[in-house]
């Protein structure tokens, strides 16, 4: 490891050129995350017909430009869905996210700065959290609290607390006996003050980066719950009960699935690139 | 198998003959589906790969209405009386013959001699009366039910071996024909000990019958194994083929996937699948693939609407539902031809049908004027409210039934239009047994049964059988509409079948004049085989028989 002033000029020249170069793998992940949230915003901007009712007459129509997605067995517009789905899916992965990372955020803190006995405590829970499998854990939370898109959310977001932890102790560890904290102390600054001014804003660059990572996966979690009937009830239009739903006819109907999916992965890619790039601006 | 090091001469011979069997098959699968009328004389030999939409659950035999135990009950397990599928007549099969008193409280029958068990016991007539005591009355200690084919049943008496009496205590007309139904698979002894665990899944190979074939493997789940039993030779007289069965075996495996499972016939992994999804019929067939889709003869797939209910008390809104769905959108949209539209509570195909089609008419207008005058005011395009309470109903997702998501979602489509909230209950088999027997939760149910006699109706609504209307309040067995139970209960102690039709078109009458069911359909039970699959029959409520079945290739 390079000391941290070497490291920070290092950052500084490399973002400097990074401005000069435009990425355009990046431009267009956020393009895609910025469409997709517009999505869940205005969706009534991006279609006019309405995702839950649908016209028999035009049931398992093939993507035209009409349909830009095909219809449902139902007639019900698969684009249209897919839209006013987006809310259902960016709201459930903001609320993942934020509930691993405040309550990791909290865990990794106290474990990292008290120290002792109350780190190794904390450290054997969040030891224990990972050895269960995430969806297992995801489901058995969800049996506890009931269906439901915000309870799928939570789920997935209980999952990721101790990953959320585990990352922010160790940076907490890190800077904690940094020369800056150590003189911050010596100067008489009272814990808490120091902690919240010195150490929590230094630990968290890493953190932030991760949890666009996590963005993406927890829309993959809530999709996967969904797919397996645990997320929003039917008919509301969520990305992974619409694929569920269209499983079954893949050999006749490929758009039922396959559009969805691929929206859902567009998504999580993107989230995936937008995190790289922070991770790298470290 | 050893590996030999052929001569010269026998490889040429095995090459020539390599290539005529090629040859052969290329020739069949072009012919095959073509033209059924060119087949030869039956092929003995070859196993059949049949794959099942759902795990059964229980090999009791009054639990074998569900479709995946009885098609493996079909197989194992002969029954007394034989029901031609075609005439619904009811024929000789293990009773040579039987006969009843005036008032349908006495039944002889006179059994075949030579008729033993796969262990080896004899079916005489002490192991019979054994069978249907534990029928007729169940076993609440073994937590063995009751067959709901069978009604007033008291004791039963050994007369001499071949010769056994049953005594009811009340009229029981139906009983000759609940004899030969899948719920009256004749089971050796020893098995009727078991306990309803003993006959749960993973406990295949205990089930021992007389059938044409035996469980020789299970695992738990996704596979079953059948094999032939060599000495059979007492298949029902009227069925042309005797002896044993053509095929060596049957592999059943199951695959829950619609999609898997046509994937498989079509690609030659299966010769027969059963629960083809309307979606796919066109592209099964296209593919030169037979479709056998059979009726099921008894009450059709249906709404039940749970009148004790706060919401459906009110006969208009029971009424206004009927009004507001559109059964013909939903069959052209979801089904094919193979699901014709229903006319009744009952099938067409069912005994004792009565035509009620004037009762059932798509008239929206119609409903939104009924849901006015019952109280249940919308603003524009919203859902309908009274008092403070939104008109929003919960029916549960029949997920052995075809396509029952889809069809719901529709419904409740067509319904939205008229102000109503359908909400559909999708959820894992325990929650979903505990919502269906409470009507708060689950207010409208969906289902149907099939028997081809005239007490399938009494089957699906009476209170102590299916109580599908939750006429009886599980918490409390309190009766919700005693007429409707004393018409039910009518239909199985009439003697005469013109009593017991009549007594079926009173219940029918009265469901429909108080507009308690909404019929869709006339459900099949869609079947699909390859070309080469020859002799595949069903008995009388669609569940397949392989007794016939061989493989022309």
């Amino acid at each position: 490891m390079t000391s941290p002033l070497i490291e920070r000029t290092d950052a500084a020249a490399t973002a400097g050129a990074r401005l000069r170069r435009v990425q355009p793998t990046l431009v267009l992940a956020i393009l895609v995350l910025v469409v997709v949230l517009a999505w869940a915003v205005a969706p009534g901007f991006f279609t006019p017909v309405d995702p839950v009712q649908g016209d028999a007459a035009a049931a398992l129509q093939a993507p035209s430009f009409r349909h830009l997605f095909g219809t449902d067995a139902t007639g019900r517009d698969m684009f249209s869905r897919t839209v006013y789905g987006a809310i259902h899916s960016l709201s459930g992965a903001i609320i993942a996210v934020t509930v691993g990372l405040v309550l990791g955020t909290l865990i990794g803190v106290l474990a990292g700065s008290i120290g002792g006995v109350a780190d190794d405590i904390l450290m054997r829970l969040v030891d224990v959290l990972l050895a269960i499998p995430a969806l297992l854990l995801a489901l058995s939370i969800i049996i506890l609290l009931g269906f439901g898109t915000t309870n799928a959310a939570f789920a997935v977001g209980i999952t990721s607390v101790a990953a959320f932890a585990r990352l922010v102790r160790s940076e907490v560890v890190r800077v904690r006996h940094s020369d800056y904290v150590e003189a911050a102390f010596g100067s008489g600054g009272r814990y808490l003050a120091v902690l919240v001014r010195h150490v929590l804003p230094n630990s968290l660059t890493p953190v932030i980066a991760y949890a666009a990572l996590h963005f993406g996966t927890a829309i993959l979690a809530i999709s996967t719950l969904g797919f397996l009937g645990y997320g929003a009830p039917p008919p509301t239009p969520e990305w992974g009960l619409m694929i569920a739903e269209g499983r079954n006819y893949v050999a006749t109907s490929w758009w039922l699935t396959t559009l969805p999916g691929l929206v859902v992965v567009l998504v999580v890619v993107s989230a995936n690139r937008l995190s790289a790039a922070l991770a790298s601006r470290r | 198998m050893a590996l030999r090091i052929p001569s010269p001469r026998f490889a040429a011979i095995l090459a020539l003959s390599t290539a005529a069997i090629l040859l052969a098959g290329c020739a069949d699968t072009r012919t095959a589906g073509s033209d059924p009328a060119a087949v030869g004389a039956p092929i003995t030999g070859g196993t059949a790969v049949y794959l099942e939409q759902q795990t059964y659950t229980n090999l009791y035999p009054p639990a074998a209405g569900f479709y995946p135990n009885g098609g493996i009950m079909n197989q194992i397990a002969d029954r007394l009386v034989y029901q031609d599928p075609e005439t619904l007549e009811l024929e000789p099969w293990i009773a040579t013959e039987w006969k009843t008193n005036e008032t349908a409280t006495e039944y002889t029958f006179t059994l075949r001699s030579d008729v033993t068990f796969s262990d080896g016991t004899p079916l005489d007539a002490a192991a019979v009366a054994k069978n249907f005591d534990l029928y007729g009355r169940g076993d609440a200690d073994r937590a063995l039910t009751v067959s709901e084919a069978i009604n007033n049943y008291d004791h039963s008496e050994v007369v001499d071996a071949s010769t056994v009496k049953f005594f009811f205590s009340k009229p029981s007309p139906g009983f000759v024909q609940a004899t030969s139904t899948i719920t009256s698979g004749l089971l050796s002894p020893k098995t009727l000990d078991l306990t309803l665990e003993g006959f749960g899944a993973g406990n295949g190979e205990d089930i021992i019958g007389s059938g044409p074939f035996t469980i020789t493997g299970e695992k738990i789940g996704t596979e079953l194994t059948l094999a032939a039993r060599e000495d059979y030779a007492w298949g029902p007289p009227s069925v042309e083929h005797q002896g044993r069965a053509y095929l060596d075996g049957i592999q059943i495996i199951v695959t829950p996937e619609d999609s898997v499972r046509v994937g498989s016939l079509l690609s030659g992994q299966a010769d027969l699948i059963r629960a083809v999804e309307a979606q796919d019929e066109k592209q099964v067939e296209a593919a030169g693939f037979e479709v056998y889709a059979p009726q099921t003869n008894g009450v059709n797939n249906s709404l039940n609407l749970r009148f004790r209910h706060g919401i459906l008390s009110d006969i208009r809104v029971r009424q206004a539902l009927l009004a507001g769905i559109n059964r013909q959108e939903v069959i052209d949209t979801i089904y094919t031809a193979n699901y014709p539209l229903a006319t009744s509570t009952l099938s067409k195909t069912a005994l004792g049908y009565v035509d009620e089609s004037a009762t059932l008419v798509y008239d929206t207008a119609k409903a939104e004027k009924l849901l006015d005058e019952a109280g249940w005011t919308r603003t524009g395009d919203g859902i309908r409210t009274k008092n403070g309470q939104k008109l929003t109903l919960v029916v549960n997702e029949a997920a052995p039934q075809p396509r029952s998501f889809e069809a719901l979602t529709l419904i409740s489509q067509q319904l939205a239009k008229i102000g109503v909230d359908l909400q559909i209950l999708k959820a894992d088999a325990g929650t979903y047994a505990e919502a269906i027997q409470d009507a708060d939760r689950v207010q409208i149910y969906h289902s149907i049964v099939g028997r081809a006699d005239y007490d399938v109706i009494k089957s699906q609504y009476y209170s102590t059988n299916r109580n599908v209307l939750l006429n009886r309040n599980p918490q409390d067995n309190s009766i919700g509409d005693p007429k409707l139970e004393t018409l039910l209960e009518a239909v199985a102690s009439k003697v005469t079948p013109a009593e017991r039709a009549a007594a079926d078109k009173e219940v029918q009458d009265y469901l429909a004049a108080q507009a308690y069911v909404i019929p869709l359909f006339e459900e099949p039970q869609v079947y699909s085989a390859a070309g080469y699959v020859q002799g595949f029959g069903f008995e009388s409520v669609a569940r397949p028989s392989f007794y016939n079945v061989w493989l022309n290739k």
